[in-house]
């Protein structure tokens, strides 16, 4: 795994999905107070960008756009059909200012 | 433990063999499948994959050697031919007999073959074979498709063609297409949307036959195309149920809420089985859809290997017809009385299916967060007045909350 720099906190406005690509992987990223989180922005279920979707702050979940599964941002489980497998969550740190993602 | 045998390795049949090992079934598992390709998601053969923009290790899944990592004797190509259920043996293709301890039916549904001369010649959608041979031929350049049948399966590929510069015309028996599923009124909405979209529907038409040159209509007049597709239904494959003597109803395999048939020792899951539902008024009920197929694999498994669970998800189903999406939570029947909520001119607008005062499914295209708070109070077992829910202002998620 590799330690890439996604950017500053200040990039990423609470509560928003960003789609942001990382050494070549394409990221769902939310940014909630201090913490960030980072999701595989490929919808497991069917072929939606999942930062199209909406972030649930409630249930800490990123809802599909298109079929209405909301992924769980620390485990990546689905809540409800049509999806059943959990997307890939990637570890996020910030150090300082700086995001950095391990992918 | 012993020998779990699955018939049939479409989405119900994957979901039982991969689940029974997750939950620590340790005996063999065999999961015998007709087709040739690995098990796959069926619902993109009609959406992306007759197009050719579909991510195939998406489709096909999981990856082929987790079938040999989880020691899941996958038998592809082979049918299970005979089955005898005093001896607990079953017959396969390849020769083989398999003795087994339980025996899962997954064998899904066939296409309804209707009396239409030339039919033969139309194209069908239903097996991968078969959408990849159409995907090679539109990705020859732009077609003219005539499609028989309007039901979920014909709209999505008219929808998805023309989204690819191909022309599309669906011919419909029925006034409106989708309106078995959707209830006509919901279905005469959707429909505005998809022609919109650039899709030309013939409703009321009755197909004579299948040409060389197109579809000839009762009366005589020709529809031509280069392609015919023939989405006109399908029907369980009830042989294998037959053979064991398992009890049918309402057109399928009559099993309990753990999927149990009429048969010690069998199970019947995804689009053959006639289950008890908490969610359906009737007795039984029978669900031609993915998330229902996945659903009672799961639990048949957990029959099986640990003796308990019970099938009582809120049944869900979605189509995508090009960027319309429509996604239904709950169980609609056709002559439910319709309340809408939102502006009915957009797609962002949401149809509640309301029975006795009592709203028994939701149907929108653009409206997740509606949707969502349909789940929930569903979940919470909250019933608010159908004006309520009319109102776009009600919060439902919040309405579930307070309970
Ligand atoms: C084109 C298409 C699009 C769809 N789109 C959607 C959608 O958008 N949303 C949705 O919710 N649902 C959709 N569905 C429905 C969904 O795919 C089915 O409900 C689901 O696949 C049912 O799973 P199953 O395992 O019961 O049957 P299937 O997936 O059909 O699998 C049954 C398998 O058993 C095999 N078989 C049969 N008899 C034997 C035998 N004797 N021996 C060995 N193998 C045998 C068959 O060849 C087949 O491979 C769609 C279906 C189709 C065909
Ligand atoms: S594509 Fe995300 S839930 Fe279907």
């Amino acid at each position: 795994m590799a330690q890439v720099s996604i950017g500053s906190l200040g990039d990423f406005a609470d509560g928003e999905l960003t789609r942001v690509e990382a050494d070549g992987t394409a990221l769902c990223v939310v940014r909630v107070g201090d913490r960030v989180h980072a999701i595989c922005d490929d919808c497991p279920h069917a072929e939606a960008s999942l930062s199209e979707g909406d972030f649930l702050a409630d249930d800490m979940a990123v809802e599909c756009p298109l079929h209405g599964s909301a992924f769980n941002v620390e485990t990546g489980e689905p809540d409800c059909p049509p999806a059943t497998e959990a997307v890939r969550v990637y570890p996020v740190t910030v150090e300082g200012d700086d995001v950095l993602v391990d992918v | 433990m012993g020998i779990a045998l699955i018939a049939g390795a479409g989405m119900a049949g994957r979901a039982c063999a991969l689940t029974l090992r997750r939950v620590g079934w340790d005996g063999e598992i065999v999961l015998v499948g007709d087709e040739v390709t690995h098990p796959y998601d069926r619902p993109p053969l009609s959406k992306s994959v007759i197009v050719g923009t579909a991510d195939m290790d998406k489709v096909v899944k999981p990856a082929p050697e987790t079938y040999a990592q989880d020691r899941i004797d996958l038998r592809l190509g082979t049918r299970v031919e005979a089955v005898d259920a005093a001896a607990r043996t079953a017959a396969l293709s390849d020769g083989t007999s398999v003795a087994w301890d339980a025996f899962v039916l997954a064998t899904g549904c066939a296409p309804r073959q209707l009396p239409i001369p030339g039919l033969e010649r139309a194209h069908r959608i239903t097996r991968m074979d078969e959408a990849l041979a159409l995907q090679a031929l539109l990705a020859q350049g732009p077609q003219r498709l005539a499609i028989i049948g309007g039901g979920f399966i014909g709209m999505e590929a008219a929808t998805a063609a023309v989204a690819h510069g191909h022309t599309a015309t669906v011919l419909e028996a029925a006034p409106e297409p989708m309106a078995r599923p959707l209830g006509r009124e919901v279905a005469a909405h959707v429909l505005r949307w998809a022609q919109a979209r650039g899709v030309d529907v013939r409703a009321g038409v009755a197909v004579e036959s299948v040409a060389e040159a197109g579809v000839v209509l009762a009366g005589g007049e020709e529809v031509p195309a280069d392609i015919v597709i023939a989405a006109v239904g399908q029907a369980p494959r009830l042989e294998l149920a037959e053979a064991l003597g398992c009890e049918i109803a309402d057109g399928g395999v009559r099993v309990d809420a753990g999927l149990c048939t009429s048969v010690e020792g069998v199970w019947a899951i995804g689009d053959i089985a006639a289950f008890p539902s908490p969610w359906a008024d009737e007795e039984r009920i029978r669900v031609e859809h993915a998330a229902v197929a996945i659903g009672h694999g799961q639990v048949a498994a957990e029959r099986i290997a640990l003796g308990e669970g019970l099938y009582e998800d809120l049944p869900t189903f979605w189509s995508d017809q090009g960027d319309l999406t429509l996604n239904v939570v709950g169980v609609p029947r056709p002559d439910d009385e319709i309340v809408w909520r939102g502006d009915t001119e957009t797609p962002a607008c949401t149809a509640f299916y309301v029975r006795d005062g009592r709203m028994r499914a939701a149907m929108s295209v653009g409206d997740m967060k509606t949707l969502r708070g349909v789940r929930k109070l569903f979940a919470a077992g909250v019933e608010p007045p159908p004006a309520v829910l009319a109102d776009p202002d009600t919060d439902l998620a919040a309405l579930a909350a307070a309970g």
